[in-house]
């Protein structure tokens, strides 16, 4: 192979404070092939991406365009040297229509007007190239989430596009939608160009991918290899470190003849959910798993309030619950939420140590007065600080100086300090590293002993896999089907896909 | 082009037509034809003009999610320094006619270049520049009032109509229609809705966030230039008051016009609209001799109506996309995977 | 745990670099005009509109504590004056009776005003603004078919001496307090005593700075937001109206001009003083000096003979100023906190997603 990559990543590194995203990360694409670039959650592969595009500034390394040594001032400067990206995230201008958003990068204009029926001319062309069947005229907010990414493909390649990269196209579109994406991803091979995809689908990546770099805590372990000299369960064991293997998983009992102490009941709620059941027992833990935009939150949100349900029942204890808000949840069932997103909704950034833990027990230590004693507020806090190994230098410090890691243990200590009996954790381990994340895992496991119940929504198959009892699967709003976790990864996970795929093979 | 009338008659224009139409209706009933004398339709439309120019102004900003606090000291400062060049200094009225436009397009640049070097909050930042203006408008004119006799080449273009319709009204409308076209037409005026409607998305589009800010600082300030012309034209003099009752019109047009406060969209036919039901509400406020003070009420309370109105529909079609996923699980793919 | 001293910490606020400038600045308008002493003239009058001003910007800081703002302050210190005025005028009530009556007033405007945010979640900014022409609409009509000169003039017993006394009107054992002390800065001490224990000491204090730290997160923390927005605007026009109330008994009579001037100050006051205008951080004692020192300036210019506008240009000048310290402070209180720094480059749009 002595072509010219069409992008290479050479030595690649970018630190936020407090953490290394990536350290050293080498990249070669080659022109006419698929690369995947997998990891784990938080391994860096989004932070690559936005360090290929311009969106970041890499602190240390170079990248390399067809042979040239490029630095990216800004995202356009990376579309300008034919680098087409597709975010996780969806970006679409939500009051411009499909036709608009397509071609928004290059506005086709004559006499110096916008030329409306170009615009409209240029972005069906481009459409038609994907075999997309969607009318420009549209306005965006009518599309479902895989149609505005197709939409944004289609903006990525309408303009002089050599490299694309993908992150996580699949991650929540169904079965048809991807075979339709693949047929573009393959045409775009035979023409020669270089597509960096990212997906956590191995099945997927196997199938259509040349060649392969793994991720692993911002560190490139394994770098541009072709993808057929490596087997599945090597990869995974690549991805996943050797370091998590020697975690030894307790064998534990998790009670089957007591009574569950979260239930539901053919839930059918105001985000979509229809005729989801599960219970969790006192003592077990029940993973609920599925992909991205699976409802996993969402149904997390309805337990607690936020959505409402609408037929069926929640029970608490085996009585029947009515649950508005995260308050009444807490004080009168003592249920716990720890949420996905630690930034914006797990701790206050701004904010001390002391009022993020605070915060649950307020009530109860003002109860009567109305008054706050700052000293009985402290010592609670002092006793999960030390208790959850909390590294902090004051309990005066802001909660957005910590590590990732240690804000986790302050958004799980706020609930902690209310001694809740059910815990909802939401994707506990996105972007912490692993040290953190095994001290996590052990914690979990001592919860579930200590008796609390609970569900633990996790996209993280691996971590699902090491820490459930049970494996409940979501997909698309419903509870596809539930399974006795035997802690062996290759049936377990081959039943759980199985499961997600069930209902997107019946389309 | 079916699609653009049924878009048009679902939206917030159809209403606002209907209610100029049956407001005028009533209002020409109640004063016995007096609203379409020739000197009734004369003072209706020559009070237009400034409403849907600040209105629009106002719009600009809106769209980019930004707000302007100083449009109305803008505008009284640009009014002021070019009444006093022409009174005191002697400068030509063609020359003056220019200073007010100079003055808004300057005093706007420099909020949009305070917002963007600051990254302050651009509340604050036309507050500020708002509160700066109103001082400097003070020094300019203090207590007294220039005359318009200092200018009377443009007064008598206020004084100006074609067919009984004053003339400054059909140039707040020729204003508007640029405006619409700007926006529809011009490479910038939709990278301004990019901005407005999704920074993040925008800058990766290659689209620069801090340019938009400014520009639309920029043209805000130059359209309430231009309301401090026609304001310099049509007033029997200027002093300090000019500019003063501007703040409430401005965000009540393009509010009730329409245009979504989080940024990303315009209305400028919605806001000439809503400019015009709010003129309406004063005419018929002067008809039936109430206090000047009903105006206020009843726009504020419009105001807080269409928002919460607005909100209202929001929260339904959220549930109903809702209650559809949970009917047609088959059919429905998830919507928002960006968590 | 090493925490610095309370003396270091003071040094490191704005406040302390607030009571530097304070204290320059009355001595060099001592040394400069020495009839800036005179106590009945000069001090009681500054210390008059510092009492009532302060008043005026803890109720903005009210809101800003939860990352919202009341563009209606002046016109609910107006509509709660105006019901006091009522109640003293037309119903004959005693001075505490017809002051608890405006603050209710003012309570409930303010609630109604939080209610609609907090309900529709239209912004605060937008809201509020429209609250203040709806207020600026009724109050003057109210008034003049309420009242034959636009004013409520009636004075029950302690109204001119709440608004015009001082100390030298209070004599214990034959000894009289000084003239240049006012003693509306009594109940005015009194409010800021409980506005700082509120949010020092209690649980509900608390909750409104979390709210104004992050909505969502509080709300997923148990605490209901939707009740402490209402709450917050309540308690920020309950201060509206006291502020209303206490310039009514200075000057004298109730009249709907009352809160005209009060938009930008109730602003600058807290700004100044530290208060975070994304919410989540608030000082009274910040506010407390942030309006003295405009009020301090306000009054040199007046003794040097300078005009409004000049005070009026100065005040927009030291906010852009305060405000781009503000953005300093936030800055480093953010730095070392965001992995995920794309969202930099973006304007701000606090205005709008407050």
């Amino acid at each position: 192979m002595t072509t010219t990559p069409l992008l290479e990543a050479i030595g690649l590194s970018k630190s936020f404070p407090g953490v290394k995203a990536l350290d050293g990360v080498n990249l070669r694409l080659a022109p006419g092939s698929v690369h995947a670039l997998l990891g784990e959650n938080g391994a860096g592969k989004s932070t690559l991406i936005k360090a290929l595009t311009g969106v970041h500034r890499p602190d240390a390394g170079s990248i390399v365009v067809a042979g040239r040594e490029q630095r990216f001032a800004d995202p356009a400067a990376a579309r300008a040297a034919g680098i087409g990206v597709v975010h996780q995230e969806r970006n679409v201008i939500r009051s411009f229509t499909v036709g608009e958003n397509i071609v928004m990068e290059r506005m086709p204009r004559s006499a110096g007007r916008i030329d409306w029926s170009k615009v409209r001319g240029e972005a069906a062309a481009c459409l038609a190239l994907l075999d997309v069947d969607l009318d420009p005229a549209t306005p965006i907010t009518e599309l479902s989430s895989a149609q505005m990414q197709l939409v944004e493909i289609a903006r990525a390649l309408y303009t002089e596009t050599r490299v694309l990269l993908l992150d996580e196209p699949t991650a929540s579109i169904s079965g048809a939608e991807s075979d339709r994406l693949f047929r573009v991803v393959d045409r775009l091979r035979d023409d020669g160009r270089a597509v960096l995809f990212v997906s956590h689908k191995l099945e997927e990546v196997y199938a259509h991918c040349d060649t392969v770099t793994v991720l692993r805590d911002g560190e490139s372990v394994l770098e541009s290899q072709p993808l057929a000299e490596h087997a599945h369960d090597e990869i995974v064991d690549t991805m996943v470190g050797r370091s998590l293997g020697s975690l030894t998983v307790p064998t534990r009992s998790a009670p089957r003849d007591v009574a569950p102490a979260l239930e539901l009941d053919g839930v059918t709620t105001t985000a979509g959910h229809h005729d989801v059941s599960l219970a969790v027992r006192p003592g077990e833990i029940l993973g609920l798993y599925g992909l991205v935009g699976a409802g996993r939150t969402e149904l997390a949100h309805a337990i607690v309030g936020l959505e409402r349900i609408t037929a069926g029942e929640l029970r608490i204890d085996g009585s029947p619950a009515r649950i508005r808000s995260v308050r009444q949840a807490l004080q009168r069932h003592r249920l716990g939420y720890v949420t996905e997103n630690r930034k914006e909704e797990g701790v206050f950034l701004e904010q001390s140590i002391t009022r993020n833990i605070a915060v649950t027990v307020w009530s109860s230590l003002a109860r009567g007065t109305g008054l706050v004693s700052g000293r009985r507020e402290r010592e609670v806090v002092s006793r999960y600080v030390d208790d959850l190994d909390i590294r902090i230098s004051s309990l005066n410090q802001l909660a957005g100086r910590l590590s990732g890691g240690n804000q986790q243990k302050v958004s799980l200590a706020k609930w902690l300090a209310a001694s809740p009996r059910i815990l909802i954790i939401d994707e506990p381990t996105v972007g912490i590293d692993l040290r953190t994340k095994r001290a996590f895992y052990e914690l979990i496991w001592r919860l579930a002993d200590e008796g609390l119940a609970i569900l633990l929504i996790s996209s993280d198959l691996a971590e699902m896999i090491t820490l459930a009892d049970r494996v409940a699967v979501m997909d698309r709003f419903a509870i596809t089907g539930e399974v006795e976790n035997d802690h062996d990864y290759d049936s377990m996970s081959r039943e759980v896909i199985r499961l997600i795929h069930a209902d997107a093979d019946a389309l | 082009m079916n699609r653009s009338v049924s878009a048009l008659l679902r939206s917030q224009s159809a209403t606002l037509i209907a209610i100029v139409v049956v407001g005028t209706v009533l209002l020409g009933i109640a004063s016995q034809g007096d609203l379409f004398s020739p000197v009734g339709l004369r003072t209706f439309f020559q009070f237009l003009a400034v409403p849907i120019l600040i209105g629009l102004a106002q719009m600009i900003t809106v769209a980019v999610g930004q707000l302007n606090l100083a449009v109305g000291a803008i505008g009284g400062v640009a009014a002021a320094l070019s009444a006093v060049l022409m009174a005191d200094v002697g400068v030509p009225p063609l020359l003056g006619a220019l200073v007010p436009l100079v003055v808004g397009a300057l005093a706007g640049l420099g909020n949009g270049l305070l917002v963007m070097l600051t990254r302050i909050n651009g509340f604050i930042v036309t507050l500020a520049t708002m509160t700066i203006l109103l001082g400097a408008q003070y020094a300019l004119v203090g207590t007294r009032t220039v005359s318009a006799s200092n200018w009377e080449p443009l007064a008598a273009v206020g004084k100006a109509t074609v067919a009984g319709i004053p003339v400054i009204f059909f140039a707040a409308v020729a204003v508007a229609v640029v405006v619409a076209l700007a926006f529809r037409f011009t490479l910038t005026g939709r990278q301004l809705l990019a901005s407005g409607d999704n920074p993040e998305a925008a800058r990766l589009a290659g689209i620069s966030n801090d340019r938009s800010v400014v520009v639309a600082h920029t043209a805000s300030g130059l359209l309430c230039g231009v309301a401090a012309l026609v304001s310099l034209a049509s007033l029997p003099g200027v002093n300090q008051s000019v500019g003063g009752d501007w703040l409430l019109p401005s965000f009540a047009a393009p509010i009730i016009g329409g245009v979504a406060l989080t940024g990303g969209t315009v209305a400028v036919l919605g806001t000439v609209l809503a400019a015009t039901v709010v003129r309406l509400v004063d005419t018929a406020r002067a008809e039936f001799q109430l206090a000047p003070a009903w105006v206020n009420f009843v726009i504020g309370a419009v105001v807080l109506g269409t928002v919460a109105l607005d909100r209202v529909r929001q929260v339904r079609a959220e549930r109903r996309r809702g209650a559809l996923r949970a009917a047609g699980p088959q059919n429905v793919t998830p919507v928002e995977a960006t968590r | 745990m090493n925490e610095p001293g309370l003396l270091r910490r003071f040094v490191a606020t704005p406040r302390f670099v607030l009571v530097v400038i304070i204290v320059l600045l009355v001595a060099v308008l001592v040394a400069v005009k020495p009839s800036f002493l005179n106590g009945t003239f000069v001090i009681a009058p500054l210390l008059t509109s510092i009492a009532v001003f302060t008043v005026v910007g803890l109720a903005q800081m009210m809101v800003l504590s939860i990352g919202h703002m009341n563009i209606a302050v002046g016109q609910m210190a107006a509509f709660g004056a105006m019901v006091s005025g009522i109640t003293f005028d037309l119903a004959g009530w005693p001075l505490v009776a017809g002051i608890a009556a405006g603050l209710v007033a003012g309570a409930a405007i303010g609630a109604l005003t939080g209610w609609i945010i907090a309900r529709t979640g239209v912004n605060s900014f937008i809201v509020t603004l429209a609250m203040s022409f709806a207020l600026l609409g009724l109050v003057p009509t109210i008034y003049s078919s309420l009242s034959a000169g636009s004013a409520f003039t009636t004075k029950p017993a302690g109204f001119d001496l709440l608004g015009r006394g001082s100390f030298a009107d209070v004599c214990l054992v034959g000894w009289c307090g000084p003239a240049a002390i006012p003693l509306i800065v009594v109940p005015v001490a009194l409010v800021m005593v409980l506005v700082a224990v509120l949010f020092t000491k209690t649980r509900v204090g608390r909750e409104l700075l979390l709210t104004g730290a992050s909505v969502k997160a509080a709300e997923l923390s148990g605490i209901p937001t939707g009740r402490r927005i209402v709450l917050a605007h309540a308690l920020s026009g309950a201060l509206a109206a006291l502020a209303g109330i206490l310039l009514a008994t200075s000057i004298g009579s109730f009249t709907p001009s009352i809160g005209d001037e009060f938009m930008l100050q109730s602003f600058v006051g807290p700004i100044l003083g530290g208060t975070l205008l994304a919410g989540g951080y608030v000082s009274v004692v910040g506010t407390f000096l942030g309006i003295t020192l405009t009020l301090v300036i306000r009054k040199g210019l007046e003794l040097f003979g300078v005009g409004i506008e000049t005070l009026n240009v100065l005040l927009g000048v030291i906010l852009l100023v305060a405000l781009s310290a503000d953005r300093v402070r936030e800055v480093r209180l953010r730095r070392g906190r965001t992995p995920d720094a794309s969202g930099a480059a973006t304007p701000e749009r606090e205005e709008v997603a407050a």
